[in-house]
């Protein structure tokens, strides 16, 4: 956090009219005026041929739940032919308090043959793979999908324990033993700064 | 015993409209999301939030906005006599749900679907007001764990003793029990009444009044609470800003 001017605000603080600002993060409107609903500090941002958006900067970020959209890093827990668990421990780059429970299902993992996909040459428990949310499934679990160029296996070790090297979109080599083992490899080369 | 002495001052020495010392800290406990500690009088709470997090009752998920799960529990030792049962009596969980129904007003509750928020307050010294304590201990706690909300919640018991109008009442006057108590809480920007509780029988006529004084003395007890929330912000910037 930059150092901070002004006061600080608390909810229940009228921020503005929303004939001036638009309401962003941290507030609410209430009969046509824009209030605080967090405590902490004022920030307006100025944008391009729409009103200014006010929001509300705390130093607080425990309020972080994986949404639609959002890209995340998840833990695979168990496989089986229809689906893998996974635990999410952190969305975007920032890591989670609390991880939540994710599903990635059979017909999620690779966006083209998705009928010839088998679990076990995608995930192993233990792997670290990135993914993204596609809905907020049943209760228990998010449900998350590696159907992209860049979403998959980013970390896994091999059967003798080293982490492993990917060599292909299908394929990761264990530098030691230089045994092959399949996986949903991540393309890294399509990583974007966002 | 007289509540009100003929210089009108009550039994522990304060005027009728005057509430108790008021005392609390944010950010009391490291393991919670947010936490607070607050004194009123006599009467001390300690409240802790954690969430929102997956909700663990799979029955209890709505799709739509999150699920505040409310605790009131009062330690053995907060009354004179030790408490066998320190939560889940019948008492408790009726309050539980109570709370529950208040900070589901003024949480924005549709911004979290599918989670849970757990609120647990403990009574730790109860001498009276302490449905009033745990509604002000929860609020501050929200507050320290970031949880959006519409304004605070703050609450202030008033009463009745031989017509005038006594706030924030402790122990010993709560006693009486011909006096009319009232519980009431407020969200302050707005004046909106959320908890209106009468205990023992009150004439129409004094409603008003002893609403008014109920008012008054949420207000009073919102200046200390928005003074120390904002000390607390100022603290933890200058913390973040000199690391």
């Amino acid at each position: 956090m930059a150092a901070e001017v002004g006061n600080p605000v608390i909810p229940g603080q009228r921020l503005g009219s929303i004939d001036q600002f638009s309401a962003g993060l941290g507030t609410y409107v209430r009969q046509r005026h824009i209030y605080a609903s967090l405590v902490g500090y004022k920030d307006i941002i100025s944008q391009a041929g729409q009103l200014p958006k006010i929001q509300i900067k705390t130093g607080n970020v425990s309020c972080n739940l994986p949404t639609i959209g959002k890209v995340v890093t998840a833990k695979v827990l168990n496989v089986n032919p229809r689906f893998c668990r996974v635990l999410i421990i952190c969305i975007g780059t920032t890591p989670l308090k609390e991880p939540f429970k994710g599903t990635i299902r059979k017909e999620d993992i690779r966006a083209t043959e998705k009928d010839k996909v088998d679990m076990y040459n995608c995930f192993k428990p233990g792997d670290a793979v990135l993914a993204e949310v596609i809905s907020l499934g049943d209760p228990r679990s998010y449900y998350l999908s590696t159907a992209k160029n860049e979403l998959g296996v980013i970390f896994a070790k091999s059967t003798a324990g080293h982490p492993m090297v990917p060599i292909s979109w299908t394929e990761m080599q264990c530098p030691h033993t230089e045994k092959i083992e399949l996986r949903k490899v991540a393309g890294i080369k399509y990583w974007t700064d966002s | 015993m007289e509540i009100i002495s003929p210089e009108g001052l009550r039994i522990d020495g304060r005027r009728p409209e005057e509430i108790r010392r008021f005392n609390c800290r944010l950010g009391v406990l490291s393991r919670a999301d947010g936490s607070a500690y607050l004194e009123q009088g006599n009467t001390k709470a300690l409240a802790s939030i954690n969430g929102p997090h997956q909700a663990g009752d799979k029955a209890k998920i709505k799709h739509d906005r999150v699920h505040i799960n409310f605790q009131y529990s009062m330690a053995t030792f907060s009354t004179n006599e030790r408490r066998n049962r320190p939560k889940g009596d019948k008492r408790s969980i009726d309050i539980s749900q109570l709370m529950r129904e208040i900070f589901q007003s003024a949480i924005l509750t549709d911004l979290y679907p599918k989670s849970q928020i757990d609120i647990h307050v403990q009574i730790l010294q109860a001498d009276g007001g302490n449905y009033s304590a745990c509604i002000n201990a929860a609020t501050l706690a929200l507050m320290d764990a970031g949880v959006p909300m519409k304004d605070f919640i703050c609450s202030c018991t008033a009463s009745l003793v031989d017509s005038k109008t006594i706030i924030d009442v402790n122990n010993s006057e709560e006693l009486h029990f011909s006096n009319p108590l009232l519980t009431l809480a407020i969200l302050p920007t707005s004046e909106e009444i959320i908890l209106c509780q009468m205990k023992s029988r009150l004439h129409a006529d004094h409603l008003e009044d002893i609403l008014k004084a109920g008012i008054k003395g949420c207000k009073d007890i919102y200046e200390i609470m928005h003074r120390e929330v904002l000390n607390h912000v100022r603290e933890a910037a200058a913390v973040m800003n000199a690391t």
